[in-house]
Order: structure tokens, then sequence, then C-alpha cells
């Protein structure tokens, strides 16, 4: 669709959930120092400039780099709440996640992103069911959930057979995130139990656990084409390139195509990455260490 | 006969007489064209051990098979001679419209030999050679000679290459320049203006039908294609001047006379920055479509092309930081028709000169003296003062001054090198090293292995030898068909769908392995011409500064390159092309290309 503007620049985390099984707010379970929700609003936060937190009216939140709203009806499901955080975006599409996802893969999250382009929903399948709430919307899919809403329909698949979905298979997940941590959620104090065993071992698997940044210089024609010279990625726990490419996909769209294939797990023909000026690099599975220094640019030197 | 005319002109200034030849399909189908045909007269024509500025020195232009076919970025001539900055081979390309007028003037090449009594240019208009009084002309830089010409011929659609000031002062780095385009390297003006040949003017509507036209209409809407992908988005977006912040941060870019591999005002200069801050415009040679060529903005008023060599060699190498002040160095190295990479190495060598206090008279040069750089261009063009000594080249000016200062000419052959350290591109080294017309970064792309991650860029481990042979086979074929080395990467299977071009233009049952077998025919002429020429073992050389120094900066830090490496390199790439361990070729490979005598 032209003048189309497939810039995922935003992030919602719903918040407000149901918790009674847990027995208390998920989304104020300490991870560390910290309440689950800030350490997931931090890692998205890293990759998207703008976060929709929404929360329950009334609803006890630690102070957050995000945009706040409150879902003022009576609880509605998933809907409603994807809903106002649509509504409370800047950007033209947002990647939708509930709060209690210690886990979130940042890789996963730029893939779906970069697969928006012809798409209204971008949707991935983990073990045969759909995950709307770990999803790329459009803004423009607004009014029909709106509609939605007042007919009772509460359920996020029955937008789907009315808008351009993507439903990604579970192979395409898997490249990215073999063993599906990204869809953790925890219900009950044994998954809480559990994700905190795991993060304790691996803290920089979570989001904004940290395993690092590395710095990306831009030469070329990914330079002018994305106006600047310099990023600097969030890295997880054993990144590889393929992890970077899809950051730098989700921070400088303007790469798609013309530099990163479009889906954005690899190069296009004429451009290579460079690691710490050292080694040349195409293939996406290559590790990269935080503080590392990738530079990207065109495989050709011809002078 | 399709894809040529079947004959050459032989002009011999002496006699004014001109003589057209068959050229000889065996030729042709042996060395295709472009610089192939134009090494293969030079053999024929050049008498052995001919001094390069005398009347009998060969200066040849040579046209190519795929010129004028409309395929993209084949409007491309050669022009080749025995050059006066090295001694050995002098092969250089130009491009544009100049290149389609010598076929539509009905040559398949010009040969030029002798020296005009006094300044004259060539005129060959459909068929006829004449000479014309050329004394208005002298003294006239190419682009005003050029449109001095092109009025007085008004009506005819004349296509004019000359030389500036520099080629009628001998300057032994002079270039041939026809539309603002240079054939650069080795001197070849320098040899045009000894003998007193101001210019060369061709019209003509001589077609060259093509053996498959359809075939080669098809063939060209698929490469115009892939002319505009992603392999060519750096030169169609960008350009060359892309190389030099890259070069920076990978500590390839040699500066200030290769003390460092890295600038400090790369960035300044950066083609990215050029382009955000400067840009004009963008042009191109006649038929391409990839259109790689860059005019910025001067703060002066006015527009300057600029490519990467050009960049680093008045810039990073002389220690210039200023951008206006490189825009200006380019455009008088232009005005004057002076090849940009030997006057910013034979620039930076005399300003290291005057540091070490070796050259009292050096009209102000040091590193980074913008000023003195804008006052020895002309300088040199005109053989004034300093100017005199520089005009011959770093190796000559070396010899000349002694003081070990040849230890920091940074030459091979008698060439300047171009902007690729060859101790962090240590594949480059050997192909700079091995290089017929010495230090060049054209007539190969060594340096693309190096590039690739296929190697070590760092480390010299074979099979270095292979690589290089390859590279500089490959380079032969396209320089000889031509295509420009710019879209070299946009063919999968390069050697057949050229081989598949070249048979649909020439009517010739013409495989991947004859041309093959013609790219490994023409590198080995060029090598066996030098060999004429005295060519040495110890000629396959690097600069001792490259053999003895490490990199002082940058991310390859410490790296060297010892004469132990170059020596299993040069081994290793003998070797790999069957030639005595020496480096000569043998007399089985001559046998084999069908060169023996
Ligand atoms: S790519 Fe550049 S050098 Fe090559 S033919 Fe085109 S304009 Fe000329």
């Amino acid at each position: 669709m032209t003048g189309e503007s497939d810039t995922v620049g935003s992030a919602v985390v719903l918040a407000g959930g149901k918790s009674s099984r847990m027995g208390r707010p998920k989304a104020m379970l300490p991870f560390g120092e910290e309440p689950l929700v800030a350490l997931v609003v931090r890692g998205l936060a890293a990759v998207f400039p703008d976060v929709v937190v929404v929360a329950a009216p009334g609803q006890e939140l630690p102070e957050l780099p995000a945009t706040l709203v409150r879902d003022e009806v009576a609880y509605q499901g998933p809907v409603g709440g994807i809903r106002y955080g649509l509504e409370a975006c800047r950007s033209a599409a947002a990647f939708v996640t509930s709060c209690d996802v210690p886990f979130l893969d940042l890789s996963l999250v730029s893939h779906l992103a970069a697969r928006l382009p012809d798409h209204d929903v971008v949707v991935p399948h983990w073990e045969g069911r759909l995950q709307p709430l770990h999803a790329v919307y459009r803004r423009s899919v607004l009014p029909l959930l709106e509609r939605q809403l007042q007919r009772g329909e509460l359920r996020p698949v029955f937008l789907y057979d009315k808008v351009r979905t993507l439903t990604l298979a579970e192979d395409e997940v898997r490249a990215l995130d073999p063993d599906g941590w990204s869809f953790f959620n925890m219900n009950t104090p044994e998954d809480y139990e559990r994700a905190l065993a795991r993060w304790r071992e691996t803290p920089a698997s979570a989001p904004g656990g940290g395993a690092g940044r590395c710095e990306v210089e831009l030469f070329g024609v990914a330079r002018l084409r994305a106006r600047t010279g310099r990023v600097s990625v969030e890295l997880p726990r054993e990144a590889t390139l393929a992890h970077v490419w899809s950051a730098l996909a989700l921070k400088l769209p303007a790469l798609v195509g013309p530099v990163l294939t479009e889906t954005a797990d690899g190069l296009t023909a004429g451009h290579v990455c460079n690691l710490n000026g050292r080694d040349f690099v195409r293939d996406g599975s290559r590790r990269v260490a935080p503080g590392d220094r990738v530079l990207l640019m065109s495989s050709d030197a011809g002078g | 006969m399709h894809g040529f005319h079947g004959r050459f002109l032989h002009v011999d200034l002496d006699s004014g007489r001109p003589q057209w030849r068959e050229t000889g399909e065996e030729r042709l189908r042996g060395f295709v064209g472009g610089i192939g045909l134009g090494t293969s007269l030079l053999y024929e024509f050049a008498p052995p051990g001919v001094e390069p500025l005398a009347p009998e020195n060969p200066l040849v232009f040579a046209s190519a098979p795929l010129a004028g076919t409309g395929l993209t970025t084949t409007a491309k001539y050669a022009v080749v001679t025995k050059s006066p900055l090295t001694g050995f081979i002098a092969d250089s390309l130009s491009s544009s419209f100049f290149a389609l007028a010598i076929k539509a003037a009905g040559l398949d090449a010009l040969v030029v030999t002798g020296r005009a009594a006094r300044p004259v240019y060539l005129l060959v208009h459909d068929g006829a050679a004449e000479l014309r009084d050329a004394r208005h002309l002298w003294g006239k830089s190419a682009a005003e000679a050029e449109s001095t010409v092109r009025a007085e011929l008004e009506g005819a659609a004349v296509r004019v290459a000359a030389v500036g000031p520099a080629g009628e002062n001998l300057v032994r780095f002079a270039t041939i320049s026809n539309e603002g385009r240079h054939a650069g390297r080795g001197g070849v003006g320098a040899v045009m203006g000894s003998k007193n040949l101001k210019a060369v003017a061709l019209c003509g509507n001589q077609c060259v039908e093509t053996a498959d036209p359809e075939g080669v209409a098809t063939a060209a809407a698929a490469l115009r294609q892939r002319s505009l992908g992603p392999h060519t988005a750096k030169y169609r977006e960008v350009g060359t001047v892309a190389n030099l912040a890259v070069f920076d941060r990978l500590g390839a870019l040699p500066a200030r006379n290769f003390q460092q591999p890295t600038f400090d005002a790369a960035d300044e200069l950066s083609g990215e920055s050029l382009t955000e801050t400067s840009f004009s415009r963008r042009n191109g040679c006649a038929s391409c479509t990839i259109r790689c060529e860059r005019l910025f903005k001067a703060s002066s008023g006015g527009e300057q092309r600029m490519e990467y060599e050009t960049l680093f060699a008045l810039g990073p190498l002389c220690g210039l930081e200023d951008r206006e002040a490189v825009l200006e160095a380019a455009r008088l190295c232009d005005g004057y028709g002076l090849d940009s990479i030997s006057t910013g190495g034979t620039l930076a060598w005399a300003m290291e000169c005057a540091e070490r206090g070796l050259l009292p008279e050096a009209g102000g040069l040091r590193f980074g003296a913008a000023e003195a750089v804008l006052d020895a261009i002309p300088a040199i063009a005109e053989r004034r003062g300093v100017g005199d000594l520089l005009a011959d080249g770093s190796r000559r000016a070396a010899l000349a001054l002694g003081h070990d200062s040849l230890d920091w000419a940074m030459q091979v052959k008698g060439l300047e090198l171009p902007g690729y350290e060859p101790r962090s591109l240590k594949t480059m080294a050997l192909g700079l090293a091995v290089s017929p017309r010495g230090a060049c970064h054209n007539r190969s792309g060594a340096y693309e292995a190096d590039f690739s991650g296929k190697v070590d860029r760092l480390d010299s481990a074979p099979p270095r030898g292979a690589l290089v042979a390859a590279s500089e086979d490959f380079a032969a074929a396209l320089d000889s068909l031509i295509v420009c080395k710019f879209l070299r990467n946009c063919f999968q299977d390069f050697y057949a769908e050229a081989a598949d071009l070249l048979a649909k233009v020439t009517g010739w049952d013409y495989g991947a392995a004859e041309l093959r077998l013609a790219a490994e025919r023409i590198h080995t002429l060029k090598r066996r011409f030098n060999e004429r020429e005295g060519w040495q073992p110890e000629d396959d050389a690097l600069p001792p500064r490259v053999l003895t120094e490490s990199l002082a900066t940058g991310v390859a830090r410490g790296t060297r390159l010892t004469r132990d490496e170059l020596r299993d390199m040069l081994r290793d790439y003998y070797d790999a092309r069957e030639w005595d361990e020496d480096g000569r070729v043998s007399e089985a490979k001559l046998k084999k290309l069908g060169l023996s005598a």
C-alpha cells in the first residue's frame, strides 16, 4: 500500500491483567531489585522509542520510562488493553505484549516488526497456538477493535480474519528463539519460582537484563540511508549478528531493503559486516559480544 | 566481421602518413580488445628497449568489442604505451563518448609513432586522417583544447582526447583526458606530449554490426537490470569516495606518506560527509546505468569531480585535512592533466624529505601544508623550481636527491602506490608487488580477497598467489572486453556470461575456456613485454617502509609485512602462474598461450 508507514516505533505492555492464581499482582513480582514490569519496559525501551503501559484503574506501578494509560472500562480482556495501548501510541504500529514475560527475545520482537510491510498484524505461532500478546499491530486496526468490543468479541483472533494478518510459522520463530522462552508467562507461584530460577542463572537473557551493548558504525549507503553514522544496540545473552540486524531494522527501518533483507535476517548482496575492524562476516550466526564494534559497509572496496 | 572493423590506423608523425592495417581475426580472438589489443600492438610496434619518450615508442588507443553495443558500462577505451614513469607497460583505461567515437571513426585501434615537428592534432573522420596545426592549443588544458577543437570542427560530431600542460612538459605522470575523464596512470600523457601531439579528434558514422543484435539487446536489458541491483549500490549512491572512512576504520587508509594507516580528519574528508554537505551532482560515462561519478561543490563556487583515489592521495597521504584544499588540488590536477595518485604520492615523498631536512628548496612543502600543495601542483606541471624534480615521479626524484630518500618513495616499479595499505591488506600487497604496470589497483582487484573474509587480511598465508593471479586475469578480461570493473560483481558466472556476450557480438564460437585463456594470455604478454624491457626479479617488490615499519595506528596497529612474507607470497604467486621460480614466464607457459616466438 503506497504511503503506508511500516515503522514499528512503539511497544505496548498490558500490565492490568488478572493475577488471581498468582495471588499477587504479576506486574510487581520482584526480579532482582526491580519489579517485573520495570524489567520488561526497560528492555523494550532499549529498542522502541515509544513504550506505552496499559494498567488497570488504581493499579500500583513503579516509576517507568513509558507513557501510562489506564484501562478505564472494567476489565475487557486483551482486546480492550490492545485498544487503549494502540490509541496512546505515537507510531503507526506497535509490538504488543503482556507484562509477565521475563524472557522476551528482542531479536524475535525485531523480526516480527520487520515482517510488517504489507500486513496489519504479525502474530507468531507457538506450540500450535497463535500468540496475540506477542504480536505487532498497526494502529489502523483501531476502529475494528472498537467494533469488536461493542459486540463483546473479547478475543483478539476475531480481528485476524478481517485484516491482513501474517501468522509466523513455528519454524520461523524457532530460528530465533529455539525453546520459545519468549512465550513463557507466569500464572502460578510455581511459574514464578521457575522463572526466577532461570533468570538467576542467565539474567542477561531477560529483556533489559543487560548482556551489554555493541556499537554499530554505518558507512556508505547504510549511513546515507539511515541518516546516522552510529547506533548502539542492546544485546541479549549469546547474541549473534542476526540479533544485531534485527535490532538495526527496528531502529533504522530505512535500512530494510537496501542494506538488510526484507526479513532483516541477512544483508543484501553488496554489503558486509566487519567485527572490530578485523573479520568480515555475512553469516548471521556469528557471535557478537558486548563491547564489540560492528562496521556495516559495502563489500566492494573498488576505488 | 562483426564487433570490429577489422582494421586499425597507424599514423607516423614523422612522415605524417596514415597507414591502414588489418587487425587480424587471430589477434582479436586471442587478445579480445581494449587492454589486450593494446598490449598486442605495443608488443609489435615498440622496438625492444625503446626510450619511453623517444619518437619510436608507440602510443596505442584501442577500442573493444563491446564498445558501442549499448551494453552498460562498456563505453571505454585503452591507452597503452611504454611508461616514462616505470619503463614498463602503461595500460590505462578511459571512457565515455571518445570511446564510442573510436568505433564510429572506423578504427579498432590507433597507433601513433614518431614526433611531429611542431604541435599538431590528429583528426580522423570517416576513415580519412590528417594532421592539423595545434600551436594555438599548446599550453591549454585538455578541456580547453577539447572545446576549442570541437568548436573549430563545428557541425561534425567530433570527440577529442587531449593532453594538458603536464603532458606537453613531459611530466612523467601526465594524463590523457577526454570529457573530464582521464587515462590516468603511468604517464601516457607525457608520451603523447613527447610526440608534439596535443590531441586526437575523431568522428564518423561507421557502425559496427553485431552478429546477433537481438541476443545483444536481450543481454543488454538483463545486464542493465542487474547493474541497478544491490551490488552496485555503493557506486550509485555514494561513489568511490565511500572508501575513505571505512578504510580509516580498518587501518587501511595510507596517510602522511604511509607513516600511518589512519587519518584524524577521515570523517571530515569522508565520502559520506562530502555527500551530506557538499553534494552537487552525479554523473557517469556514456552508456552507463551505474553513474558512479560524483561532483561536489567547492566553497569558491563551481564543482569538482572527486574519486576515492584522488581524495586519498591529495588528502590523507599529504596530511591535508581541509576538504576545500583537497577539492582545489584535485581541480588543479585535472586542469593540468596530472595523475592525482602520483601527484599526491610524489608530494608526500617531498614532504617527508623536507621534514627530514633533505629538501631545502621544497617551497614550504610539509605534511598538511595546503598552500604549498596548491603552489606545487602548477610548478610540477610547468616544471618550475622543485616542481621540475617532482615532475619525474618519486622514484626518479629520490634517485636524484639521494640520502636514502628512496626508502620513503612509496612506489613499485616507479608507479606511486594507490590508497590501499599493503600491510593491512596482504593479498593486495602481493598484487601491488607483481602488477606489470607498478603499484596498481585497477589491473587487478587483489584487495577484493582481503575484504571478502575468505582470507585473514592481516596474515599472508597461502593461497595468496592463486587469488592474485585469478584477480589479474579477471581484470584482464574485463579490461579487454571492456566492461567497467564496477559491474564485476553483477555476474554469476563471469567467464561464461562474458564469453557469451562476446559470441553474440562477434559471431565467434567463443566459450568460457577461450576467454579464460585469452585473459591469461593478455596478462602474460604484459609480463613478457616487461621482461623484454629489462624487468628483473627485484622489480617485483614493495617499498622498504612497507617491509620494515609496523603499522603505527588503528585496529591493525603493530602489524608488519616482512621481507620473508613477501618472498613466500611471491613464490606462491609464481607457482600459481606456473612461471619460473624467479618470476620469469616459462617457455612452457608461453607455448600453451601461443606466445612463444
Ligand atoms: S560505473 Fe562509473 S566508471 Fe564505470 S562506466 Fe559507469 S560511470 Fe563510468
